[in-house]
């Protein structure tokens, strides 16, 4: 943990040395992200719920999934950019070193700049919950916890999934954006207005609706269901097999560099 | 002027290459183009309060948002000539005698329209076919469709026109990742990338309607899908040629302005 403060500290001070460049940069992320949800204020501009749920229940999904992924992206970019690692050789600079590779990877990148989403997702949220009358209970505000922590959970567990990829092929890596992309997407809504099928593989093959949809039907009143605010616990062991396939898929490792 | 095409054409070739990315494009654009769709029929069956678009309509729109993405996005990829700027290749560019706005103009109309051609064909035909909600519909009528045909050709040529605005806002400020950028994800917006503009709050479209974006993909689509008369659709094509033409002529004194006290970075 110390190493890792260490290293996320030197990256964060080398990054705003070039104070102009780094303030426009972070003034773009903002715009970026605006465009994000600018698409559900919209269209809740013309309707008043989907499927049931409100503005501000969805803008709960939207900024709880978005929480963990810019949570990710800004301190376990060395992951979410591992195939540039293999791709330049520099993964093997890591193995040579006496300390844990998945640490040292973590500590390899680090980008401040994409806490301008951060920032942004952690306002939708105070905004959603302020605007949404919740009776406040002990096993609510840890539902709400369970949420927060089990996004930035998964989203770590997909990274370093995909990052196994790499030890395979570095080709195609497009089909793995497509799953992560288009799940996050999907994600930012209540998952259950989606079709049948799309729920079942969102909830059981990559666990995105134990984020954040089942934990809001708790949350916000619609099920008295306890096991729903117990979901996200299930999104840890997601952990498992994907720090598992990491460590075999080190093992099996050939460079690519030269 | 045969300079340029042959420029073109190098760039439509090597565009024409990347086979496999072409191939996963189209599954991610089926993809999303599906989930965007069950997105906006959740939000129809949950009541139509005020509606500025018929469903048919709407779902024509998102699918040939799809369609022409990659050609008609105005977001800002294209790192190769700013690459180009900052490693100081630009002098060789400099070097030869020929217009460097033009030669990005057609490099940029080259790459886009390879990467449509090859992806747009074989997902259109698969789109027509999808079971009733999610097809592709038809044209409105006839006319409609001559009239799409125009506007999205001229629209390639304002989306370029726009594109080439950055390249020429990364000469002056020769930071691509701040203004450029946030200029990007504006005009993105206003084009109707995200959400079909008559669904923007009003006072948004009417800024909309004040800026060049919405011309280069919004008003073809909704030409297609006949939520725009003939009559405005004309009207919006005149507007169309009006901005390209400043954008381009903009585009070209600007970069001869900014050429006479470039500083070749690099060495």
């Amino acid at each position: 943990m110390k190493v890792y403060l260490k290293a996320i500290s030197l990256h964060f001070k080398s990054a705003i040395e070039y104070r102009a460049s780094f303030v426009t940069a972070f003034l773009s992320q903002i715009v970026v992200f605006f465009s994000y949800y600018f698409v559900i204020l919209s269209l809740f501009n013309k309707f008043d719920n989907i499927k049931g749920f409100t503005l501000y229940e969805v803008l709960l999904c939207f900024a709880v999934i978005h929480f963990g992924y810019s949570f990710c992206e800004v301190f376990a970019r060395g992951i979410d950019r591992f195939d540039k690692l293999i791709i330049n050789g520099d993964f093997d600079r890591l193995l040579l070193r006496p300390k844990n590779v998945l640490l040292q990877v973590l500590c390899s990148d680090f980008d401040p700049i994409k806490l301008a989403r951060f920032i942004q997702s952690l306002i939708v949220l105070v905004v959603a919950l302020l605007n949404l009358n919740i009776e406040w209970t002990i096993l609510k505000v840890l539902c709400l916890l369970f949420m927060l922590i089990s996004s930035i959970v998964i989203f770590f567990s997909i990274f370093v999934i995909s990052a196994c990829y790499c030890f395979i092929t570095i080709q195609g890596l497009e089909i793995r954006n497509l799953l992560m992309d288009g799940g996050k997407y999907m994600a930012q809504y209540p998952i259950g207005i989606f079709k049948k099928g799309f729920v079942i593989f969102f909830t059981v093959i990559i666990p995105y609706g134990l984020v954040n949809y089942y934990p809001l039907l708790y949350f916000t009143g619609k099920s008295n269901n306890i096991l729903y605010m117990l979901a996200p616990i299930f999104v840890f062991l997601y952990l498992i097999p994907s720090i598992w396939l990491f460590n075999k898929g080190m093992k099996k490792y050939s460079s690519t560099g030269s | 002027m045969k300079f340029y095409l042959s420029y073109f054409k190098l760039r439509f070739i090597s565009g024409l290459q990347y086979r496999f990315a072409a191939i996963t494009g189209v599954a991610t654009q089926f993809f999303f183009g599906i989930v965007i769709i069950m997105v906006y029929l959740a939000f129809y069956e949950s009541g139509d309060a005020n509606t500025p678009m018929s469903l048919t309509e709407l779902i024509s729109y998102l699918w040939l948002n799809q369609i022409f993405y990659s050609l008609l996005t105005l977001e800002y990829k294209d790192r190769e000539i700013i690459e180009m700027i900052k490693k100081g290749d630009l002098a060789y560019e400099l070097a030869r005698p020929k217009n460097i706005y033009f030669m990005w103009y057609f490099k940029i109309l080259g790459q886009r329209l390879s990467m449509v051609f090859l992806r747009s064909i074989p997902f259109i035909a698969i789109i027509l076919f999808l079971p009733a909600p999610y097809r592709l519909s038809l044209p409105a009528s006839i006319i409609h469709f001559i009239l799409f045909i125009i506007t999205i050709s001229i629209g390639i040529f304002l989306m370029t026109s726009i594109v080439a605005m950055y390249n020429v806002i990364t000469l002056k400020t020769m930071d691509e990742k701040g203004i450029t950028n946030i200029f990007a994800a504006v005009a993105d917006l206003f084009s109707g990338g995200f959400v079909p503009t008559p669904f923007f709050p009003n006072f948004l479209q009417t800024i909309g309607n004040f800026l060049p974006f919405k011309y280069v993909c919004d008003l073809p689509f909704r030409i297609y899908s006949g939520n725009v008369t003939i009559q405005d659709g004309l009207f919006g094509i005149i507007i169309q040629i009006i901005w390209t033409i400043i954008l381009v002529s903009l585009g070209y004194i600007l970069t001869k302005k900014l050429l006479k006290r470039v500083v070749v970075q690099g060495g």
